[in-house]
């Protein structure tokens, strides 16, 4: 028997598809299969939304507080003041089902947030940097305005539900971590209407609290001096309209209610 | 946004990116120079008679006989294993593992035929390839550090070197 050497096709083992042509092949296709499914996920929410009543969302979550708040002292004064100061506002919302918890979480950071069963937790920093109640007033009038249209459960049923899918996908490798960050920064926190929506109630409240809306916008004013440097862009800004147009936007809104702009403001001891 | 900000974003996105577009090109780079080397190799080899006969055809003469074996490591590098991860979200060949395979496995046979020839044999018969997975380092012993490629067979002197 003889050996014969032949020249064989070294090519029949690799793929002729070019790497970058996988890759773009899978990413684009892959997006767009998670862009399909968080959308029907999203759809989904709203829908259930519909038959959980807000009377029935408020005792499911009467007691609750969310992991990783740290909550200042229940007999602070500041947290009985600024109860007070909350449930002045929400008697001018007369069918509400809600009855409204305010917490003050000990944070630098200027936020507030809606969250189920009508708690409000407004951040210790949000607080040293007020300068009048009614500022204060406004931005609580502002999350009450979150409850009134929902947003609040709208958009914790959305993070919940995007973050099961995809840890559900992925089982929690490098992929996942990356669409895990694109979803929170695109998906925490409410849509521009729904921001505007609330400053209307909000507005709203303030004016039916005091008569006028003086100073209901100065925050923001101040805010947008600042050039934002104390402000979470990721977490704030990104939903939230700029601080210029929300409040270009609020002087239009009270001009056209015929709300008065100016009035006595009331002092901010005590918050 | 301030600097700090700016900062976390480009680490967050920026760097994997740079490393995803780095690891492309660098890898591609390798991948191209080892399959040159290993064409030029195997034309310099391929009249060395390389067999998976278990049994000796009836007419040849074995003078002596000895194990000879070739091995090689290969590892994966970032984008391929990136591409990899989105593919096993869908399924389907991983098309960027194939070269890497076969990468291994010529240059296995490559350095086993070398090795031979070194201890002066004349063919290789019963000729295998195996595989095994080496584990990474990592703590919870997931993911894979790399794939071994181990070629071995019968080095045999021949009586006759016109026989084979």
């Amino acid at each position: 028997m003889r050996f014969i050497p032949k020249k064989v096709d070294d090519s029949v083992n690799v793929s002729k598809e070019h790497p970058l042509v996988e890759a773009g092949t899978l990413v684009i296709g892959l997006t767009l299969i998670f862009a399909a499914i968080a959308a029907a996920l999203i759809l989904i929410v709203d829908l259930v939304l519909l038959f959980v009543s807000p009377e029935r969302e408020a005792a499911m979550f009467s007691n609750w507080l969310p992991d990783g708040i740290v909550a200042v002292e229940e007999e602070d004064k500041r947290v009985v003041a600024l109860q007070a100061l909350t449930t002045r506002l929400a008697r001018h919302w007369e069918d509400s089902p809600y009855e409204f918890r305010v917490e003050i979480s000990a944070d630098d950071d200027l936020n507030a947030m809606a969250l189920p069963g009508g708690l409000i937790i407004v951040t210790s920093g949000l607080l040293d940097s007020v300068e009048s109640e009614n500022e204060l007033a406004f931005v609580l009038g502002h999350e009450i305005g979150h409850f009134r249209n929902r947003d609040h459960i709208r958009a914790l049923g959305r993070g919940v539900v995007l973050t099961i899918f995809f840890v559900a996908i992925s089982g929690g490798d490098s992929v996942a971590n990356l669409s895990m960050t694109i979803s929170d920064l695109t998906l925490r926190g409410f849509s521009r209407g729904q921001e505007a929506d609330a400053d209307k109630f909000g507005l709203e409240l303030v004016y039916k609290e005091y008569g006028h809306v003086a100073e209901s916008w100065r925050f923001f004013e101040r805010v947008g001096d600042e050039d934002n440097a104390l402000i979470d862009i990721a977490a704030y800004l990104s939903t939230h309209p700029s601080p210029e147009d929300r409040v270009a936007r609020m002087i239009e809104l009270a001009e056209s209610n015929g709300w008065p702009v100016t009035g006595p403001v009331v002092e901010s001891e005590g918050y | 946004m301030d600097g700090f900000e700016k900062l976390n974003v480009v680490l967050q996105f920026g760097l994997p990116f740079l490393i995803l577009v780095l690891a492309y090109f660098v890898g591609s780079m390798i991948e191209r120079r080892h399959f040159r080397n290993l064409r030029k190799r195997e034309a310099e080899a391929s009249g060395y008679p390389v067999i998976t006969f278990e049994t000796l055809p009836a007419d040849w003469t074995v003078g002596s006989t000895g194990l000879v074996s070739g091995n090689v490591v290969v590892s994966l590098d970032y984008f391929k294993r990136v591409i990899a991860g989105l593919r096993g979200l869908v399924g389907g060949r991983i098309k960027t593992y194939e070269p890497l395979l076969d990468r291994a496995r010529r240059e296995a046979m490559l350095r086993m035929i070398e090795s031979s020839r070194q201890s002066g044999y004349d063919a290789i018969v019963n000729v295998r390839l195996e595989t095994s997975r080496l584990a990474n380092s990592r703590r919870d012993g997931d993911g894979v550090a790399g794939v071994e490629m181990l070629a071995f067979g019968t080095g045999i002197t021949l009586k006759n070197r016109r026989q084979a």
